[in-house]
C-alpha cells in the first residue's frame, strides 16, 4: 500500500510540473541547472543507501528505474495535449491546418522517441535506445516529406 | 536499515504504472490519429497511419518491458522502423506528379 501512495504522489509532482511547463511555454528550471540537480540527488541516494546497508550497484538500478518511471510520468502530459490538439483542429480551419497537425504528429514522434531513448538508457534496455535513436533520426525526414506532398498536391489542386 | 525487498517492490510499482499511464496516454493520441487517418485526403490519412503506428509500437514495446511478451518487441521494431520508412516513401510517391 505505501508504495502505491508513493507512486501516486510522485506521478502527481512529475506530471504537474511537466504541466506547469507546458502551461507557461517555457521551462520553469532552465535544464542545464535541472539535469546537474538530478544527477547530484541521484548520487546523494546511492551514498545514503549505500550507508545504509545496501550494496552501490543495486541501489543505482533501482533508482534509476524509479528515474524510468519518472521519465514515463513525464511523456504521458505532452502526449494528451498532442491527442487534444488532433482532436480539435478540425477541417474548418481551412487547408492550411494540414501544418499544425503535421507538427502535432511530430511532437507525438518526438515524445515516443525521447520516451524510448531515455527510458531505455535507465533501464539498460540498449535495443530500446537503439530503436528511440533511429526513429528519432527519421522524425525530420517524415515530417518534410508529408509537408512537401501536401504542399505540391495542393498546388495541383489549384493549377488544375 | 533500509529494505532492499521494499525499495525493489517500490521500483516495479512505479515503473509499472508508469507505463501503464502512458500507454493510456498513447492510446488516446492513437484515438486522434485513427481520426485523422480516417479522413479524406491521402497525405492526411498517411501522418495519422504514421502517428498510429508510432504510439502503436511504443505501447508494443512497453508491453514486452513489463510482462516479457517477446514477440512483442520484434512487432514494435517492424511497426516503428518500417512505418517511418514507409512514410518517407509513400510521401515521396504522392509528391511526384499524377502520370508519372
Amino acid at each position: 500500500m505505501s508504495a502505491e501512495v508513493f507512486v501516486a504522489i510522485y506521478a502527481i509532482a512529475i506530471m504537474g510540473f511537466v504541466a506547469w511547463n507546458v502551461r507557461r511555454g517555457a521551462f520553469v528550471i532552465d535544464p542545464s541547472k535541472l539535469a546537474p540537480i538530478l544527477i547530484f540527488i541521484f548520487l546523494v541516494l546511492v551514498v545514503v543507501l549505500n550507508y545504509a546497508g545496501l550494496n552501490p550497484s543495486i541501489a543505482a538500478g533501482t533508482l534509476m528505474k524509479i528515474g524510468a518511471a519518472g521519465i514515463l510520468f513525464a511523456g504521458t502530459i505532452p502526449m494528451i495535449s498532442a491527442a487534444v490538439g488532433l482532436f480539435r483542429f478540425g477541417d474548418e480551419f481551412g487547408p492550411n491546418i494540414f501544418y499544425a497537425r503535421n507538427h502535432i504528429t511530430g511532437v507525438i514522434d518526438t515524445v515516443a522517441s525521447l520516451v524510448m531513448i531515455f527510458a531505455g538508457l535507465l533501464i539498460y534496455h540498449l535495443d530500446l535506445v537503439a530503436v528511440g535513436f533511429f526513429f528519432f533520426v527519421l522524425i525530420p525526414y517524415s515530417g518534410n516529406a508529408l509537408a512537401n506532398a501536401y504542399y505540391y498536391s495542393y498546388q495541383r489542386r489549384l493549377g488544375k | 536499515m533500509i529494505d532492499m525487498t521494499l525499495l525493489s517492490a517500490l521500483a516495479d510499482s512505479a515503473f509499472f504504472w508508469g507505463a501503464f499511464v502512458f500507454m493510456v496516454a498513447c492510446s488516446i493520441a492513437g484515438l486522434g490519429a485513427i481520426r485523422l487517418a480516417l479522413k479524406g485526403e491521402a497525405v492526411t490519412s498517411l501522418m495519422g497511419v504514421s502517428a498510429f503506428t508510432t504510439v502503436a509500437g511504443v505501447c508494443l514495446y512497453l508491453i514486452q518491458i513489463i510482462f516479457d511478451v517477446e514477440f512483442a518487441r520484434d512487432t514494435a521494431i517492424a511497426l516503428l522502423v518500417l512505418g517511418a520508412v514507409g512514410t518517407i516513401v509513400f510521401a515521396r510517391l504522392f509528391r511526384m506528379e499524377e502520370g508519372r
